[in-house]
C-alpha cells in the first residue's frame, strides 16, 4: 500500500547514489514488479477491496458504506456536541485516532485500486527495451506520481482529504472542515455521483442559466447603489449590499433586511422579482428534467444489484402478452426472473407488477454481461412478437455463453428450422401449440378438457413429476412395492434417467409391477396438490 | 381410431393454417371459409380448398349446410373483432352447435365465451403454460406431449358407460385397469356435466351408467378396453 509513497521517496535521494547501486536497485524494482504480476494473492487481494470500496454491484459494498456512514456521523455528533458541552478528552482522542485512521486509510486504499504501479513499472521497462533506451528512475517516478495524480485531484479525492484535514487540532476553524466528512457521506449513497451526472449533463443550460443570473444581479445591484446608495438608504453602505440584496429578491428569498425606499428603487424590485421567478422556474424544470432521465439508470442500477444475490435467474426478452403471462407463472411458482424490453410503456407496466425490469436492447450483449451471464443466468426466453428479433436476441445470448438455455418463440417453420441449426434450445410456437390443441379436442372433446384443466392448475388436481434421489425410500423398489393407490396418486408414467438424471431418457407408460426405480428415475403422477407434496416430502 | 368429423375452419391465417394441418393429421374431414385475401394467399400456396364467405351475410353462412347436432366449427379468424363476430353470428343461426374459438388474450376468453362459444382455446395462456412448465416440469410436459400431441401409440380417451357394461355398479378399487394397460384419470358425472371427479377421490364409489371415464392407454389396448366396457360379463374383475 505505501509502495507509491516509498518510491516518491526514494526519488529525491536517488540522485546522489552511483550508477552500480541504481543498476542493482532497478533490478530489484522490476523483479518486484514482475513478482507482484504473478502473484495471485495480492491480485485477489487488490480486486476485494476494489470490490469494496468502488464497486456499486458488489453486494457486499453497501455494509462498508454503512459502516463509514456511522464513522462519519459519530465524528459530525461529537462536533455538535461540542459547541455547548465540554466532551471528555478520551472521546476526543478516540475521535482524533480512530476515525482519522480509517479515514487515511480509505483514502490510501482508494488510491491503492485507482492503477496498478507494478504494471507501470514493467510497461515502462519493457518499453524502453524496446526502444534500446536507458530507463531514468526519474521517468519512472513521473509516470507513476502523473498516473496517481489523476487520483489526487478528482474531485472527490479531494473532499476526502479536506475531510481528514480536521484532525488537526492546532487551528479551531479547521473543526468546520468536519462537515465535509458529512459532505463525504454522499460518496456512500451513490447520489454524490447521481448529482454530478445531471451537473454534467445539463452543464451548458446550467451554465447559461448561472451567467444569467449573474448578470441580472449584477445590473440589479448597481442599478439600486445608485438609485439609493447615497445615504437614502441607511441600509445600504456599500455595492456588496447591494448585490446582496439583489440575490436576495431575485432568488425570491426576500429577507427584509435590505428593503428599497426610493420609487425607483420598488420599480426595480418589481422587475428582477417577475425576472427570478422566471429563472428558478427555469432552473427548477432543467434539473428535474435531468433527474428524471437519470432515474432509469438509477433504477436499472438498483435492479441489476438486486437480482446479483440470486443464485439463478431466467430472463424474459419481451413483455408483449406472453411475456406477461409466463412473468405472472414464473412468478407464481417462484421462480427468480428479470424482464428486459426495448419499449419504455411495457418496462413500466413491468415495473408496476413488481418484477425486476430493465429496459434496454437484449440483442446487445452487453445488458447479459452486467446480469452475469456466466455464472447466474440459467434460462433466456424470448418472448417478442418479432421472431427476427426473438432469433438476434437468441444468438446474441448463444454466443456469449452456449450453456444457458435458450428458448426461442417464433411463428413460422423455416424460421423454426433454422433456430435448430443455431443450437437453440426450445422452439415454442404458439400457433403450433394451438393447433394440437384444438386438434385433439376435436377428437376427444371431454377428455381434453380434463387434461387440460389439470395443467392449468385450475382444479385441485395436479399432475407433477417426482424424481428419485439417492438413498430415497423408493430407490430399488418395484412398482408394486410402492402401491401408489395408498398415496392416493395416480402413476402415468416414469421417465428413465440418462446421464445420471440430468436428461429425460425414454417414456414408459404404466410400467408393470415388477419394474425396479433406480436414481434419476421420474414419476410423472396426478393426484391432489396434498398428496404429491406428501410424497416428495418423503423424498 | 377417432372418430372422423366434419369440421368447419372459420379463418386461415396464421392459427388457421396449424389449425388445418394438425386437423388434416388426424384423420377430420375439413371446410376451409375465409373472408380475407392474406388467407387466400396462404391457401393457394398450401394447396387448400377454400370458400370465400362474407361473415355479415346469414346467407353466405347458411348456405354451408352445417349440420349443427354433430359438425365442429373452428373460429380462427386473425382479427379479434371478426373472429368475436362470427362466434356471435354463428350461435344466434345455429344454437346447438359446438363451436370453438381461437383467442390470444383471458380478457377476449371472455368476451368469446359471452357470445357464445362453447371452448375457448386461449394461443398465449397455453404457449406461456407451455414454456413455464419447459423450466419447472420438464417430464410432465414430455409425458403430456407423448400422450396427447405426438402420433404415437399413447392416447388419451373418453368412454361412456352403457347401461348395460358390467361396469356399472362396481367400485373403482375393485377394477383392474392396470393390468389393462389403462390408467384412469377422471371420472366425469352425467348430472354435474362439467364437473371433473377425480379418480383418487373415486376409490370407493360405485360406477353409475352414463359416467363418463376418461383414460390413458396404447391404442391397441384402448380397442379392447373399449370392447371390454361394453360386455356384460367382467372378465377381468381383481379379487
Amino acid at each position: 500500500m505505501s509502495l507509491p509513497v516509498k518510491k516518491k521517496v526514494i526519488t529525491f535521494f536517488k540522485k546522489k547514489i552511483d550508477e552500480n547501486t541504481l543498476k542493482q536497485k532497478k533490478h530489484f524494482f522490476l523483479s518486484f514488479a514482475y513478482f507482484i504480476e504473478s502473484f495471485r494473492a495480492y491480485r485477489r487481494i487488490k480486486s476485494f477491496v476494489y470490490n469494496l470500496i468502488e464497486n456499486d454491484q458488489y453486494p457486499y459494498k453497501k455494509y462498508f458504506d454503512f459502516f463509514m456512514i456511522i464513522v462519519i456521523l459519530t465524528s459530525v455528533t461529537l462536533l455538535v456536541i461540542d459547541v455547548k458541552h465540554h466532551i471528555p478528552v478520551w472521546i476526543d482522542e478516540l475521535d482524533l485516532y480512530v476515525v482519522t485512521s480509517i479515514l487515511i486509510l480509505e483514502y490510501l486504499a482508494r488510491m491503492w485500486v485507482y492503477s496498478d504501479v507494478h504494471k507501470i513499472v514493467i510497461d515502462e521497462y519493457e518499453e524502453s527495451r524496446f526502444f534500446d533506451k536507458r530507463l531514468s528512475f526519474f521517468h519512472l517516478f513521473w509516470k507513476i506520481f502523473q498516473n496517481k495524480w489523476g487520483y489526487i485531484s478528482s474531485f472527490s479525492a479531494i473532499i476526502d482529504l479536506i475531510a481528514i484535514l480536521p484532525s488537526y487540532r492546532g487551528i479551531r476553524i479547521l473543526r468546520v472542515l468536519i462537515l465535509f466528512r458529512a459532505f463525504k457521506m454522499l460518496r456512500y449513497t451513490k447520489s454524490l455521483n447521481g448529482f454530478i451526472y445531471v451537473l454534467k449533463n445539463k452543464k451548458f443550460e446550467l451554465m447559461t442559466l448561472l451567467t444569467l443570473v449573474a448578470f441580472f444581479i449584477f445590473i440589479a445591484g448597481i442599478m439600486l447603489y445608485v438609485f439609493e446608495g447615497d445615504n437614502k438608504n441607511p441600509n445600504i453602505h456599500n455595492l456588496f449590499d447591494a448585490f446582496y440584496w439583489a440575490l436576495i429578491t431575485i432568488s425570491t428569498v426576500g429577507y427584509g433586511d435590505i428593503a428599497p425606499v426610493t420609487p425607483e428603487g420598488r420599480v426595480e424590485t418589481m422587475v428582477i422579482v417577475i425576472i427570478g421567478i422566471g429563472l428558478i422556474a427555469f432552473g427548477t424544470s432543467l434539473i428535474v428534467a435531468s433527474f428524471n432521465e437519470r432515474m432509469s439508470v438509477l433504477r436499472e442500477e438498483k435492479v441489476i444489484v438486486n437480482v446479483s444475490r440470486k443464485k439463478s435467474l431466467i430472463v424474459i426478452c419481451g413483455y408483449g402478452l406472453l411475456g406477461r403471462l409466463v412473468a405472472k407463472g414464473l412468478q407464481k411458482e417462484g421462480l427468480e426472473f428479470i424482464v428486459l424490453d426495448k419499449d419504455e410503456n411495457l418496462v413500466s407496466q413491468a415495473f408496476n407488477s413488481g418484477y425486476n425490469t430493465i429496459c434496454t436492447d437484449a440483442s446487445q450483449g452487453e445488458i447479459f454481461v452486467k446480469l452475469g451471464i456466466e455464472k447466474r443466468i440459467s434460462h433466456v426466453l424470448c418472448l417478442t412478437s418479432d421472431d427476427i428479433q426473438n432469433a438476434f436476441i437468441a444468438i446474441n445470448v448463444k454466443s456469449l455463453n452456449e450453456k444457458v438455455h435458450v428458448t426461442v418463440r417464433c411463428s413460422d417453420e423455416e424460421i423454426a428450422q433454422k433456430m435448430e441449426f443455431a443450437h437453440i434450445d426450445q422452439v415454442i410456437m404458439p400457433e403450433e401449440i394451438a393447433g394440437m390443441m384444438s386438434a385433439v379436442y376435436a377428437g376427444e372433446p371431454v377428455a381434453f378438457e380434463v387434461l387440460l384443466s389439470i395443467i392449468e392448475e385450475k382444479e385441485k388436481t395436479q399432475i407433477d413429476e417426482i424424481t428419485i434421489t439417492r438413498g430415497s425410500f423408493l430407490e430399488h423398489k418395484t412398482i408394486g412395492d410402492v402401491n401408489f393407490d395408498s398415496y392416493r396418486l395416480i402413476l402415468l408414467g416414469i421417465f428413465t434417467s440418462k446421464d445420471n438424471g440430468k436428461t429425460l431418457g425414454e417414456f414408459l407408460f404404466n410400467p408393470s409391477d415388477d419394474y425396479y426405480l433406480h436414481v434419476g428415475d421420474r414419476l410423472v403422477c396426478i393426484g391432489y396438490s396434498a398428496a404429491i407434496a406428501n410424497l416428495k416430502k418423503r423424498m | 381410431m377417432v372418430d372422423k368429423k366434419n369440421i368447419f375452419l372459420f379463418g386461415y391465417g396464421n392459427f388457421g393454417r396449424q389449425l388445418y394441418k394438425n386437423l388434416f393429421l388426424a384423420g377430420h374431414n375439413i371446410k376451409v371459409l375465409t373472408a380475407t385475401a392474406e388467407s387466400i394467399v396462404n391457401a393457394q400456396e398450401d394447396k387448400v380448398d377454400l370458400i370465400q364467405i362474407n361473415i355479415k351475410r346469414n346467407d353466405d353462412i347458411l348456405s354451408l349446410n352445417i349440420d349443427q347436432e354433430n359438425d365442429m366449427l373452428y373460429c380462427a379468424m386473425s382479427k379479434t373483432a371478426n373472429n368475436l363476430f362470427l362466434v356471435l353470428t354463428l350461435r344466434a343461426l345455429f344454437p346447438y352447435a359446438n363451436i370453438i374459438a381461437i383467442s390470444n388474450s383471458l380478457e377476449n376468453t371472455r368476451k368469446l365465451k359471452y357470445a357464445g362459444a362453447n371452448s375457448v382455446i386461449d394461443l398465449y395462456e397455453a404457449t406461456s403454460r407451455r414454456v413455464i412448465n419447459i423450466l419447472t416440469k420438464p417430464a410432465v410436459t414430455r409425458a403430456i406431449d407423448e400422450i396427447i400431441y405426438k402420433q404415437n401409440n399413447l392416447k388419451m380417451a373418453e368412454v361412456i358407460i352403457p347401461p348395460t357394461s358390467f361396469l356399472v355398479g362396481m367400485y373403482v378399487k375393485d377394477i383392474a385397469f392396470k393390468s389393462m394397460g389403462v390408467v384412469l384419470v377422471a371420472i366425469i358425472d352425467k348430472e354435474s356435466e362439467h364437473e371433473l371427479v377425480f379418480t383418487d377421490q373415486r376409490l370407493s364409489q360405485q360406477l353409475e351408467a352414463g359416467e363418463t371415464l376418461v383414460v390413458v392407454s396404447k391404442i391397441d389396448d384402448l380397442k379392447i378396453f373399449k370392447d371390454l366396457v361394453h360386455s356384460e360379463t367382467h372378465p377381468f374383475v381383481s379379487h
